[in-house]
């Protein structure tokens, strides 16, 4: 009977089909396969920094028998802790976040690294408190592999020679500095916060920096970890001086009501003008690229850009460096993975990388002559030489609050639509209680 | 990457082809039933694969999510109705409540009309200028939302009075005199919840123009011819012919488009992140669970939102009961 | 009357085509109509006009002035160039990564219209108990965001330990299937029953009536379900990301998403150029099924 031929020549077709699907379903797979000598790294960092790493962390890899794939994951906080849960993650993550990996150590998937990686070594190369970052409850989960400084303040270097500014040894100088431009005729400073879903990140690096040298290193841990709250005195008086030198009308370029609707990115770019529309920018240093600041400016960036390190509150007090950073976190138990491990903490990584990107490593002893330029040189050795690094105090509190309501409270207080004790109130009251 | 190629157009043919097969399998085992249990098994048989599907992907993870609501953050420990309380307690949720259903009751109705028009007065071109007319309109469908993001940047952009703008509609302003705008910012009589609702309906019209368009061309041409003999104008034929024949695809759109604004997020997201009241349940629900990796707080926002599809569980049976009492 | 001659003018030129279609009249385009489309048309294109011209734009150009400068300022058009596709393409391996996407989106597309298919006929033409229930059930499930369902399928898939495309297939099969659903029975339920029945009177099976009358029929519904999924599954990034993760599995979403943003936001300028590469295919396959939105296909069949 027709049907049934055609029933004989179908069921052929279904195991023919059947099979083909599995030799999809194995070779569309592809990819990471589950040898125990390939280690998989993701990692954030921008492009130029994360290609020259790549590069070194697979050849020394090689020379020790191991395949290590490596890639690049935007925003890899939202990515990863879907996967951990999943129990589907890659060996090694490069956590820009301190509170992620946080949250990643109090689920007990991240591997105590003191017992991997020589901690008296990385205690004498790295520098002060970079160790501090990663480590819970006492043990080392995160490792600092690369590190931006934020505590930075950048100016137009000849415009600003021409005028004979110095550079400020504490506030009070500061202070002055501000008023001594403005009564030039020119706003003092460039302050613009625009970031998108991210609106507000540059005014909690001001209120970090403030309160870390009205604190000291113990007092800002204290607030990060919320035994000192937002609604207290020493963060109070780190707002008043923000208020002081960044709200009085006539400060800033472009007024109050610019300052959260301007993009961050173009804080800068009113600096840039023949006679300058602002002087100082207070901002990381990955601000300097050509996708931030003009080519003209980029192109020679020791004779266009100058720095000096955000000053402390009294000359010679507490001058801890505000920074950031990938934390390398091991997520993996086999023997290759540690062994990558030890290739990141390595204190001369990044060798091959610094002279054609933004890479600063957070070892101290680490070949300045590497560097691409004065300013890097300078910019690094003011983290080496402060008195600690402290990781961005917005990562290192819980998502809720350092990726949300600071954020967003610290734009309304700007903006003018809450007044600061409502902004402060509401992020203690955001702070999560598990 | 070629034999990634062969690999997909073999999947792709064996994918279809088991489908087709599986089918006609099933129908042969239905049909070798005795005929009255064959008519009443073969409706669930039809329905299986698809079924299957929905379970594994949908049915499981809305348990495990109205579960997840009565837990806490790590889905560890049980805490019963706290995550709700809590939420509907927060006066900045309440508002996103608020926002979410501005969007409710504007977006999906204005996106009915504006497809219908297009599609109607496209109808009335020559193919080819009707086919231009249309894929312009579908064009942004087209596009991610990170690139509606970015193109819908170039509009909004605000840059401080004094410097050059780039964005389009601050340019203008500027062009007549007046002074730049941080438009996205401006929560007055929610403008700015309007400008990003501007956003999803130039995005999200092709959708219904084209759904739209389709019926009114499956309208059969006797109907109209009918109405044309009896004298009618084209306004009284719309009505009186073409409407009531596409009403069944008007309220599909409708519906589906007030679905998909309920959750929608990714505008809000990328725009703002709900920054200066834009806020909606679809980033409340997409921040909880990936920024504060909430579970709870996440979940119970899903649940609400299930609830809210009640009332219109409701319409759609009414929908149903007219439909049958019709045929 | 104008009215009543204009009518029959009309119906003199339709019957010189097929009478069946109700295919525009372009007599009928009045100045109101083609103003009112230009207009629209003019609305919808210039922000899409905005990105495609800055995609030419080097970066400090677009930083400091508006894309209309370009007309304003010819001198301009210069400076434009190829560079950001360049990079970007090389930088995110953009080749690779549209062999991927096609990959993933020719399955998830083709897969579910088919399955839903079936299912929606079910539900439209054949009684069976708890069809409503069923029916309202799926469309209740439209609401869920997807994203709650990663975590339960991911761990799923991994205690089968599948990895590589079959998960995104299945997943976009999966998430789909509802709409799909709720989308074809609504349509197939505009059907003239009066064809089922005829075809039911001359002894058709349930699958021979699926299989010759109502999937043709519901051709339009079909192909507009299949542009949506296409470009649904084409632009999605979320999924992909969380099930193939960063490599050289990733669609053009992800890698555009991972190898073109600094940190900071930086390298928008590649984003843009990602972005209409991007976009290219849909607008083929938009294209392409456009021919099926035309032609009333039921009509015909009633005399027949």
């Amino acid at each position: 009977m027709q049907t049934l031929s055609r029933g004989r020549k179908l069921a052929l077709v279904a195991t023919a089909v059947a099979s083909l699907v599995a030799t999809a379903a194995c070779s569309g797979g592809g990819g990471s396969s589950s040898s125990s000598k390939t280690v998989t790294i993701w990692s954030s960092t921008d492009p130029l920094v994360f290609a020259g790493l790549k590069k070194e962390i697979v050849a020394k890899a090689k020379a020790e028998g191991i395949t290590v794939n490596m890639q690049k994951v935007d925003n890899i906080n939202q990515l990863i802790m879907t996967k951990i849960q999943a129990n589907d993650t890659p060996d090694i993550a490069m956590i820009p976040q301190p509170g992620v990996v946080g949250d990643i150590v109090k689920r007990g998937k991240a591997q105590d690294l003191s017992s991997v990686l020589d901690m008296n070594a990385l205690k004498s190369s790295m520098t002060p408190g970079t160790l501090e970052t990663g480590t819970f409850n006492g043990k080392l989960y995160g490792l600092l592999v690369s590190m931006n400084v934020k505590s930075l303040v950048f100016y137009p270097k000849k415009a600003w020679d021409k005028a004979g500014y110095t550079a400020p040894t504490d506030f009070a100088s500061l202070e002055a500095l501000t008023d001594k431009i403005k009564a030039s005729g020119t706003p003092p400073w460039c302050f613009a916060i625009g970031s998108d879903a991210a609106t507000g990140w540059p005014a909690t690096d001001w209120m970090e920096d403030l309160v870390m040298r009205y604190g000291g290193v113990q007092g800002y841990n204290d607030w990060v970890t919320h035994k000192t709250k937002f609604d207290s005195s020493l963060v109070k008086q780190a707002a008043a001086e923000m208020e002081k030198l960044l709200l009085t009308p006539g400060n800033v370029a472009g007024g109050r009501s610019s300052i959260a609707s301007t993009a961050f990115g173009d804080a800068d770019n009113p600096m840039w003008d023949a006679k300058p529309g602002c002087m100082m920018l207070k901002q990381g240093n990955f601000i300097v690229s050509k996708d931030f600041m003009p080519s003209k400016v980029v192109s020679d960036v020791d004779a266009n850009i100058g720095v000096f390190g955000f000053p402390p509150a009294t000359a010679g007090g507490d001058n801890p460096t505000l920074g950031g950073g990938d934390l390398a976190t091991l997520l993996s138990t086999s023997d290759s993975a540690k062994k990558v491990m030890k290739i990141l903490a390595d204190p001369t990584l990044g060798k091959d990388t610094a002279g054609s990107s933004s890479f600063i490593s957070p070892h101290k002893t680490f070949d300045m002559s590497l560097y691409p330029n004065d300013l890097t040189r300078t910019i690094a050795s003011t983290a080496y030489k402060s008195t600690a690094f402290l990781f961005d105090g917005s990562d290192a509190m819980p998502g809720a609050v350092g990726a949300g309501t600071f954020w967003k409270d610290m734009t309304a207080w700007i903006s003018g639509q809450e007044n600061l004790d409502t902004a402060l109130k509401n992020i203690d009251q955001s702070w999560p209680t598990s | 990457m070629g034999t990634k190629i062969v690999t997909t157009i073999i999947t792709v043919l064996a994918g279809v082809g088991a489908a087709l097969v599986l089918y006609w399998v099933l129908n042969r085992l239905a049909e070798l039933l005795p005929g009255h249990w064959e008519d009443r098994i073969k409706p669930y048989l039809y329905i299986l694969p698809a079924y299957l599907a929905i379970t594994f992907y949908l049915i499981y993870p809305a348990v495990e999510t109205v579960i997840d609501s009565l837990k806490d953050s790590s889905s560890t420990a049980w805490v019963g109705l706290d995550n709700y309380t809590h939420l509907l307690k927060t006066h900045d949720f309440q508002q996103t409540l608020f926002n979410t259903l501005l969007w409710m009751l504007i977006v999906p109705a204005v996106t009915v009309a504006l497809g219908l028009g297009v599609a109607v007065l496209a109808d009335r071109l020559k193919p080819k200028a009707e086919s231009t007319a249309k894929t312009i309109v579908f064009l942004p469908m087209a596009i991610s939302m990170v690139g509606a993001g970015t193109v819908w940047k170039f509009l909004y952009t605000y840059r401080p009075e004094g410097r050059s703008q780039i964005g389009l509609q601050n340019a203008i302003v500027t062009g007549l005199g007046g002074s730049p705008v941080p438009w996205l910012e401006q929560n007055e009589f929610h403008l700015n919840s309007l400008l990003l609702m501007v956003m999803l309906l130039w995005a999200q019209v092709g959708f219904s123009m084209v759904l739209l368009s389709a019926a009114i061309k499956g309208v059969p041409g006797d109907t109209i011819e009918a109405a044309r003999i009896d004298g009618a104008n084209e306004r009284q034929i719309f009505a009186s012919v073409v409407v009531p024949q596409i009403w069944g695809t008007v309220i599909t759109v409708f519906i589906t488009t007030l679905i998909s604004v309920m959750k929608i997020f990714d505008i809000v997201y990328v725009m703002t992140n709900g920054n200066f009241n834009t806020n909606v349940l679809g980033n409340e629900f997409f921040n909880q669970l990936f920024t504060n990796f909430n579970n709870g707080a996440a979940a119970s926002i899903v649940v609400m939102l299930m609830v809210a599809t009640i009332p219109i569980m409701i319409y759609q049976v009414r929908h149903f009961r007219a439909e049958e009492a019709a045929a | 009357m104008t009215d009543v001659t204009a009518g029959v003018a009309r119906t003199k030129t339709r019957t010189r085509r097929q009478k069946e279609n109700f295919e525009g009249s372009p007599s009928k385009a009045g100045w109101f109509t083609k103003g009112a489309l230009i207009f629209v048309c003019f609305l919808w294109i210039v922000p899409t006009l905005g990105l495609f011209l800055t995609s030419f734009r080097p970066l400090d150009d677009a930083n400091n002035t508006g894309w209309w400068t370009l007309f304003t300022h010819p001198s301009t058009i210069g400076h434009l160039t190829t560079s950001n596709y360049t990079k970007a393409i090389d930088q995110a391996h953009l080749g690779l990564a549209f062999v991927n996407s096609v990959a993933i989106a020719l399955p998830a597309t083709f897969i579910p219209i088919l399955v839903a298919s079936f299912a929606a006929y079910a539900f439209t033409f054949m009684d069976f108990k708890g069809r409503d229930f069923l029916f309202l059930l799926v469309v209740s499930l439209l609401v869920i965001p997807n994203y709650v369902a990663f975590v339960p399928i991911l761990k799923a898939y991994g205690s089968i330990g599948l990895k590589g495309f079959p998960t995104v297939w299945l997943a976009h099969i999966g998430f789909g299937m509802s709409l799909a659903i709720y989308i074809l029975r609504n349509y197939m339920a505009t059907l003239p029953k009066t064809v089922i029945e005829s075809a039911k009177i001359d002894g058709a099976s349930h699958f021979q009536t699926f299989y010759r009358l109502i999937l043709p029929m519901s051709v339009p519904a079909l192909a507009s379900f299949a542009i949506f999924q296409f470009l649904w599954v084409w632009n999605d990034l979320l999924v992909a990301l969380v099930f193939i993760g960063p490599g050289d599995n990733a669609p053009i979403t992800v890698a555009v998403k991972n190898n073109l943003l600094g940190q900071q936001g930086s390298g928008w300028n590649l984003v843009t150029a990602g972005g209409f590469f991007s976009m290219i295919v849909p607008i083929i396959v938009f294209l392409a099924l456009q021919r099926f939105f035309v032609r009333g296909l039921t009509a015909g069949a009633v005399k027949g």
